[in-house]
């Protein structure tokens, strides 16, 4: 107990000192939850993005089709039929089916062109996967039969148009012929994920079908689910395709979604980094700390000693202090670190600077702001992790203190 | 008297036929007959064209100088303005590369990229894809006669064949009735729209073979641009050495 005491008691000698340790800790630990925060947010927000309007939770293809989905092709496309439809809509889990065709066009504002992406789709359909409809903030989406088009506000800016305007999309026909689809914008989206106001235009189903001449043709199938189920319904859907015969295959949105999950197996990587170098930082404060505490009491370390105590004693009354300003720098660290998050969870980080606040040419389909979330286990593991790293890091320094020789010790000048 | 009358009956009937078979033969040329001949004369076995391709978008003009050859199958263009010096573009049966000196790398065309104008023209590289007589390609009909600069021209109409690929679904095509060379075509997408048209404002002779000297093509989806095409000069069967239409070349 005394030596216990002793220890708490000499966390209190160099004040100036152990404070600035421990707020370097403090520091340290802060930017590492903030950074895990930022991170995670990114990470879950590119997923939410990509999943709520773009892929769906699962999307349902012809697996000769999945092989070059990159190129949106118009060959091996899906025959759409009630039976289809009804089968996956009648698999438990499944929230949604929207058909989708994809396909390739240069948009023609009559000046001039850019190559987009056409999304030929059922509307009522589409609004039980996606959520773009909440994001129309000029006009309206068109309904089934309209000769309509609704585009993101991005490209409407580079193209100079707006609602009411008419443009001209020249797409290239299953047989390669050159058609047009010639609609009116009656709606602009700015949805969460860039990807779909920088280069999209959607227009009604069978309007592209019959512009493109693939009959009843859909690239995919895309479905929302019930989250977090999707392997379980992937199994079902495969049995009931087995059993019907279908020549279609599900895939989860992760295999969609492939280039941003290595993007994120990436920030992973940078998040160990930067923990790496945070429990340096705290482990060379200790250790500094622990030194000139040593070499400022070497005659107390000698007195001590000729007392009669012994060698561990003396590490342990170091590793004492040391614990101390860990606990004090991690709960410090940990306080900042909520604040910090707080802040970041409610009003997010704006990467206005990236390209206009896009950050998809990065590859990460997020807008204007990356919002933070809470990781509570992060706060536990750093501040366990802070106290072991300050114990362990206080082992040696204190040791090499308490080898000292007793005489020479309090003699030493 | 009456035999007369008989000889002179039968020498009405037989020259009122005789002329009436004369004008047949002149007017039922058949709409595949009337684009072979043009064929005839606008495509080449083997030719050395060194040839001006201006672009005009908006108030900008951009002239690009080219040399190309060509074979019944294969082509190797290479722009020799001092923007584009060296760039080439080679053309073998239904792929088409494209070398840029200055990335030194050859990247194959292929596509969405074929919908996209070569080199910032209303040319698409789909257009300069197509090689095949158009009598494979399309039914002609004869749809009418017009005039075009004083010239009495038949008026063709072109549907895409079914089951073949072409990047025109319709043309019509107004063909000199005298020289057999096109001076006008428009060319249409299933949907009907125009999308572009071209026009012939230059034709001379060369070795009894008229051909467009000059021509414009306008893109109909976009305002403000066309592109002219210009042939400096034109020689009939070089000698083209071996290996001209070979990637290892097109370096």
């Amino acid at each position: 107990m005394f030596i216990f005491k002793l220890g708490l008691k000499n966390l209190t000698r160099q004040k100036r000192r152990n404070i600035l340790i421990i707020f370097v800790i403090a520091f340290a630990f802060f930017g590492y939850l903030m950074m895990d925060s930022l991170m995670n947010g990114m990470e879950e927000m590119s997923f939410d993005n990509i999943k709520n309007y773009d892929t769906g939770n699962i999307q349902i293809v012809n697996p000769a089709y999945w092989e070059d989905r990159e190129d949106l092709p118009l060959e091996n496309l899906i025959n759409l039929n009630q039976e289809i439809i009804e089968i996956i809509q009648e698999t438990e889990g499944v929230l949604g089916v929207s058909p989708e065709l994809r396909f390739k066009a240069n948009l023609n504002n009559g000046i001039d062109e850019t190559a987009v992406i056409g999304l030929g789709i059922s509307f009522e359909q589409y609004n039980q996967v996606f959520a773009t409809k909440n994001y129309i903030v000029e006009g309206s989406m068109f309904t089934s039969g309209e000769l309509k088009a609704v585009i993101g506000v991005s490209l409407a800016d580079l193209m100079d148009l707006k609602v009411d305007d008419y443009i001209t999309l020249l797409v290239r026909t299953k047989d390669d012929t050159f058609n047009t689809i010639d609609v009116e914008i009656s709606g602009l989206v700015r949805a969460p994920n860039p990807m779909i106001n920088n280069g999209i235009v959607f227009v009604p189903l069978e309007l592209a079908q019959q512009a493109l001449n693939v009959d009843n043709g859909v690239s995919l199938l895309a479905l929302k689910t019930i989250p977090g189920e999707e392997d379980a319904i992937i199994k079902r859907l495969k049995s009931s395709f087995q059993n019907k015969n279908f020549n279609l295959k599900p895939y989860s949105w992760k295999e969609s979604a492939s280039s941003v999950i290595a993007l994120s197996a990436a920030k992973k990587g940078g998040i160990g980094t930067v923990l790496l170098v945070v429990l340096l930082i705290g482990m060379l404060g200790i250790i500094n700390n622990v030194i000139l505490s040593a070499l400022e009491r070497t005659e107390e370390i000698g007195m001590m000693k000729a007392l009669g105590m012994r060698g561990w004693e003396i590490v342990f009354v170091f590793m004492i202090e040391a614990t101390g300003i860990g606990i004090l720098g991690g709960l410090a660290g940990c306080l900042l670190g909520y604040i910090g998050v707080s802040w970041l969870v409610k009003y997010g980080f704006s990467i206005g600077y990236i390209s206009g606040g896009d950050a998809s040419g990065y590859g990460i389909p997020i807008l204007d702001r990356i919002y933070g979330i809470w990781n509570y286990p992060s706060f536990t593991f750093l501040f366990i992790l802070g106290i072991i790293i300050a114990v362990l890091s206080s082992i040696l320094p204190s040791y090499w203190a308490a080898k000292k020789d007793p005489v020479k010790a309090i003699y030493h000048r | 008297m009456k035999r007369i009358k008989c000889v002179l009956w039968l020498g009405i009937i037989i020259s009122i036929l005789i002329s009436n078979l004369i004008i047949i033969s002149a007017s039922e040329l058949t709409a595949e007959e009337i684009i072979k001949k043009r064929d005839d004369n606008e495509y080449f076995d083997l030719v050395r064209i060194e040839a001006e391709m201006t672009i005009v978008n908006g108030g900008r003009k951009i002239i690009k100088t080219m040399i190309a050859l060509s074979d019944k199958k294969n082509s190797l263009v290479e722009f020799t303005n001092p923007q584009d010096r060296g760039t080439k573009f080679l053309k073998r049966e239904d792929d088409l590369w494209m070398f840029f000196p200055d990335a030194e790398e050859i990247i194959k065309i292929s596509g969405h990229m074929l919908n996209q104008g070569m080199m910032g023209s209303d040319f698409s590289y789909q257009d300069i894809m197509e090689s095949d007589k158009l009598t494979d390609l399309y039914d002609f009909k004869i749809v009418g006669e017009e005039e075009i600069d004083g010239r009495v021209c038949y008026v063709l109409e072109g549907i895409a064949r079914e089951g073949v690929k072409v990047s025109y679904y319709r043309r019509l095509s107004w063909i000199d009735q005298e020289r057999f060379i096109g001076l006008k075509e428009e060319l249409y997408a299933p949907s009907g729209k125009l999308l572009k048209v071209t026009t012939a404002i230059e034709i001379r002779e060369f070795e009894g073979r008229w051909i467009p000297i000059e021509s414009v093509m306008e893109n109909k989806l976009r305002g403000n641009t066309y592109t002219g095409f210009k042939i400096i000069q034109i020689e009939f069967n070089p000698k083209i050495p071996e290996g001209t239409f070979s990637l290892q070349n097109l370096r």
